[in-house]
């Protein structure tokens, strides 16, 4: 099952400043500014590659990046990390960050 | 980018010289904080602001299906908006509903591909802005 795609505007549509581990992000075409947190940067990073599913971008960004996310009953770490990815990417598309294809 | 990418196991991507631990964090906690400018405090004030279209500084260019604003009479682009359009009309526009009244579908799309491109300091840009908000 694939799932939904997502996308998000190209990094040229948004200005960031790093805030000591926060990021303020100002998003052009809605003139909203935003502040982020681990892991939101980083799944907009891993969306400049392209639109994707969660588990592609859990993917890009295992590529440069040890995740750690809440274990799951039995051990199944990845499906528990896929989970609240799922969540944190449901802010941004909340916060229109990120919208579904 | 292909969801093949979805197939492969980390341990095959190419490993970066550093790694760095990326906390997901808890499910309940939030990761995003929107700042919100007073643009519009109400529903009310959203509906009623109005974007032109194209903004007065380009009175008379048409708009091509784009967005870009070009010149008048290019083949293939709209004449301007007759009125401006409001909030309300944008809103239910740019969620692909129908067109306002008096504009014929193609023509709305170019004018919503043009809304989507507007920038702070251009006409209607609040106006766009303050729909966007999130609520």
């Amino acid at each position: 099952m694939a799932g939904p795609r997502f996308t998000a505007d190209p990094p040229d549509m948004m200005r960031t400043v790093e805030l000591d581990g926060l990021t303020a992000l100002f998003h052009l075409p809605s003139g909203t500014t935003h502040i982020l947190a681990p892991p939101a940067p980083q799944i907009l990073a891993a969306l400049a590659d392209g639109p994707a599913t969660a588990p592609t971008i859990l993917a890009r960004i295992r590529r440069a990046f040890d995740v750690e996310g809440p274990r799951r009953s039995g051990g199944q770490r990845r499906s528990g990390a896929l989970a609240v990815l799922e969540t944190r990417i449901a802010e941004l598309e909340a916060a229109g960050l990120v919208s579904r294809l | 980018m292909s969801d093949l990418e979805d197939q492969k196991p980390a341990e095959q991507s190419p490993e970066p010289s550093r790694r760095f631990v990326l906390a997901l964090g808890a499910a309940a906690a939030s990761t995003v904080v929107t700042i919100r400018p007073a643009l519009a405090q109400t529903a009310g004030s959203v509906l009623n602001c109005q974007i032109p279209v194209p903004a007065p500084q380009a009175a008379g260019s048409y708009i091509d299906p784009d967005g870009h604003i070009v010149a008048p009479g290019t083949p293939g682009a709209f004449p301007p908006a007759p009125r401006p359009l409001t909030g309300e009309e944008v809103k239910v526009m740019l969620r692909g509903g129908p067109s306002p009244a008096g504009i014929d579908s193609q023509s709305a799309q170019a004018y919503a591909n043009y809304i989507r491109r507007l920038q702070a300091g251009m006409s209607g840009f609040t106006c766009y802005a303050s729909l966007q908000m999130p609520r």
